[in-house]
């Protein structure tokens, strides 16, 4: 039987942000304000006491300035006596007076503060919740924690093993969402729970050696189509952010639910596991309302998911866990090399599109059956780059993982202009004639041999002025392999003896934002016997071919990675050089056939250096 | 020109939402309008409400609970 864990989070936050700022209309800074304090206590106390009512443990996520709240620290230790909540240690909620007394900071964000600031910090505020408690906690967490910060908690406090570690893809989209002063630039980690890597918190470990010590879980669980193209802060288990995006009418958002259960369903795919992460900070519950929203309905929103989540406990169908419960369970006969999986649907804007998902310890890819199952996003997690954040890193406040390919970003497939965007698909040409799948929309399937995850796509009709054929895509990924197996399968033909050519190709550059980075340097080759060709990228429209290929590489040092195309047959490679208007590197993969055929190829992502 | 307060309900921009833009609009008293600081949307609730319920459109699927999958 399929086994969906929950957890619910909350935080006694006792000055959130927004509250705050709320408060502040017209009158100066005052972080000791009485009525901020109260409300945020209320709103915890109501949180806590929905939960409890549909029958559900929390964990409770102490702040700093709770710390130092008597009256919250005594209702932490009640319900975890009276219900079994955990109680855990939250980097979020930093800024108060005692804070501002002690660290001279305004920084609200535990990524963004220097190394040795952020060490400081940990060993006050585990310091002081062992003198509150007694005991130090064994989970924490922030919107994001960095791999060398959580590093530095596990070589100190070594039973911590539970963090809420990124919101998934909270990055340009929610910087831009938020006006440019939202700076959660997160892009590129796992949707799911995952076990980090010691060298980068985005990146699955590879094995024991490369494990953090902890198991990660993303700051809600968030729609894996609409956040692709949208904020993360409008589709989530968060029903107030679903108030935020609007996906409701009247008071009512069945949206929550569909939800849930679509991620309910992601046990199909996942070896009979699924899971859900709801933390809803005491901001989002204001007295005062929240943009449209006026308390009752915040409120109301508030009451009904958790009592969904209720109901299907009632039912035998879903397990409330603490965050430490839950790292325990999901360590169980886990192999590291085990992948997550998500054939997503469409469950918002009314379409049939699907979205098929995938991360393991060496890639995280996205297929979009909109585009024929054309490849829109690629993080190349094989590299473990080491990239630390915060002041005094070159990355400051970008914490995202680099991308190979997102097809947001970088235009994609594409429909005007001249150039080309980040994608990978294939073209299915006849003399002067060529149609890219990308313009093939079509539905997947999922399916398991072995260690062997399958998606295969419904066939797709292609249209040439004389002739028509049906071509079939299967991707297959093997547990370990680092490599994706692409099969383009050309079923029949209305013309058997016209003569068809597959191009397997992949157009790339590297990044984390919209904006382009510089391709100098990159290396791109290709291996056939003893022949061979390669260049350095000078953006100068350079191309090479070469019959019989072995291998198709592409180097790119800026983000440690080796990128490979290679075939299983007699098939030509070749790559391509893109210019300054169209900063793109293409790699590909060619075969001629008539009638039916296949080309089989393998993608491959691997560290270069 | 009288000074803008937030409104008793805080209203985003309408087109600034359009675009997914959360940007805080400020109330004028005098005139019982919204207006946003960013790109020049003026408006009263109604207004405001309408392109609400405009931005709502696109999700086809907001009321209707889905339970196979």
């Amino acid at each position: 039987m399929a086994a969906f864990y929950v957890n619910i989070v909350h935080r006694p936050e006792m000055v959130p942000e927004y509250l705050q700022k709320e408060a502040e209309q017209g009158k100066v800074e005052d972080l000791t304000r009485r009525a901020v304090l109260q409300e945020s206590l209320d709103i915890f106390r109501t949180q806590q006491q929905i939960a409890h009512a549909n029958g559900l443990r929390t964990t409770v996520q102490m702040t700093y300035a709770s710390l130092f709240n008597a009256e919250a620290v005594a209702l932490a230790q009640e319900h975890h006596a009276r219900f079994g909540d955990e109680i855990g240690l939250t980097f979020l909620g930093l800024q108060c007076a005692e804070f501002r007394e002690k660290f001279k900071s305004k920084e609200l964000a535990i990524w963004l503060f220097a190394l040795d600031d952020k060490r400081r910090i940990v060993d006050e505020l585990f310091g002081k919740f062992f003198e509150v408690f007694g005991f130090y906690p064994t989970s924490t967490g922030s919107y994001y924690m960095d791999a060398e910060l959580v590093n530095y908690i596990k070589s100190r406090y070594p039973q911590v093993k539970a963090a809420v570690a990124t919101c998934w893809e909270e990055g340009p989209k929610a910087y831009w969402n938020a006006n440019n002063s939202w700076y959660t630039l997160l892009d590129g980690g796992p949707w799911n729970p995952w076990i980090p890597s010691k060298r980068n918190i985005h990146c699955p470990a590879s094995d024991e050696a490369d494990d953090i010590g902890l198991v990660a879980i993303p700051h809600l669980s968030r729609d894996l189509m609409a956040v692709f193209d949208g904020p993360g802060s409008y589709y989530g288990t968060h029903p107030q952010n679903i108030l935020r995006g609007m996906a409701y009418e009247g008071r009512e958002l069945p949206y929550f639910q569909n939800l849930v259960d679509q991620y309910r369903a992601l046990a199909k795919y996942n070896r009979g596991y699924a899971y859900n992460m709801m933390f809803v900070g005491p901001g989002w519950m204001s007295k005062s309302g929240r943009w449209e929203a006026d308390y009752a309905f915040l409120l109301k929103s508030y009451q009904e998911g958790l009592a969904y989540y209720g109901e299907l406990k009632q039912q035998g169908l879903l397990q409330d866990l603490t965050m430490s419960e839950f790292a325990d369970v999901y360590r169980q006969g886990r192999p590291y090399s085990r992948p997550e999986c998500a054939l997503w649907r469409d469950i918002l804007y009314g379409s049939r599109r699907q979205m098929f998902w995938y991360a393991d310890p060496a890639m995280r890819l996205c297929l979009d059956m909109n585009q024929g199952g054309a490849l829109v996003d690629l993080r190349p997690y094989a590299a473990k780059l080491l990239r630390p954040c915060g002041v005094g890193t070159k990355a400051n406040q970008d914490a995202s993982y680099p991308f190979l390919v997102q097809s947001l970003y970088r235009a994609g497939y594409f429909t005007h202009y001249a150039g080309e965007g980040a994608v990978k698909s294939c073209k299915i040409g006849h003399g002067g004639e060529q149609v890219d799948l990308c313009a093939c929309r079509t539905q997947a399937s999922f399916s398991e041999a072995g260690d062997t995850r399958i998606v295969t796509l419904e066939p797709v009709t292609i249209e040439f002025e004389a002739f028509s054929v049906r071509v079939q895509s299967e991707f297959r990924l093997t547990e370990g392999s680092g490599e994706v197996e692409i099969i383009r399968r050309v079923l029949d033909s209305t013309r058997p003896d016209a003569e068809l050519t597959i191009d397997e190709y992949i157009t790339a550059c590297y990044g984390t934002t919209e904006y382009p980075e510089d391709l100098t340097g990159v290396r791109l080759s290709l291996q056939s016997g003893s022949a061979s060709e390669a260049i350095d990228y000078a953006y100068q429209c350079r191309e090479a071919e070469l019959a019989d290929v072995q291998c198709v590489e592409a180097v790119i040092p800026p983000v440690d990675t080796r990128l490979s195309l290679r075939a299983d047959g007699a098939a030509s490679g070749y790559f391509r050089e893109g210019f300054a208007f169209s900063p793109m590197y293409t790699l590909g993969i060619k075969k001629t056939l008539r009638g039916q055929g296949e080309l089989r190829t393998w993608l491959k992502v691997a560290k270069a250096s | 020109m009288a000074q803008g307060r937030k409104g008793q309900l805080n209203y985003r921009c309408p087109r600034c939402l359009m675009r997914e833009i959360d940007m805080d609009m400020l109330y004028d008293r005098d005139k019982a309008e919204y207006y946003c600081l960013r790109c020049s949307f003026t408006g009263d609730e109604r207004e405001v409400l309408r392109l609400n319920a405009q931005f709502r459109e696109k999700y086809r699927a907001r009321t209707v609970r889905i339970t196979e999958f």
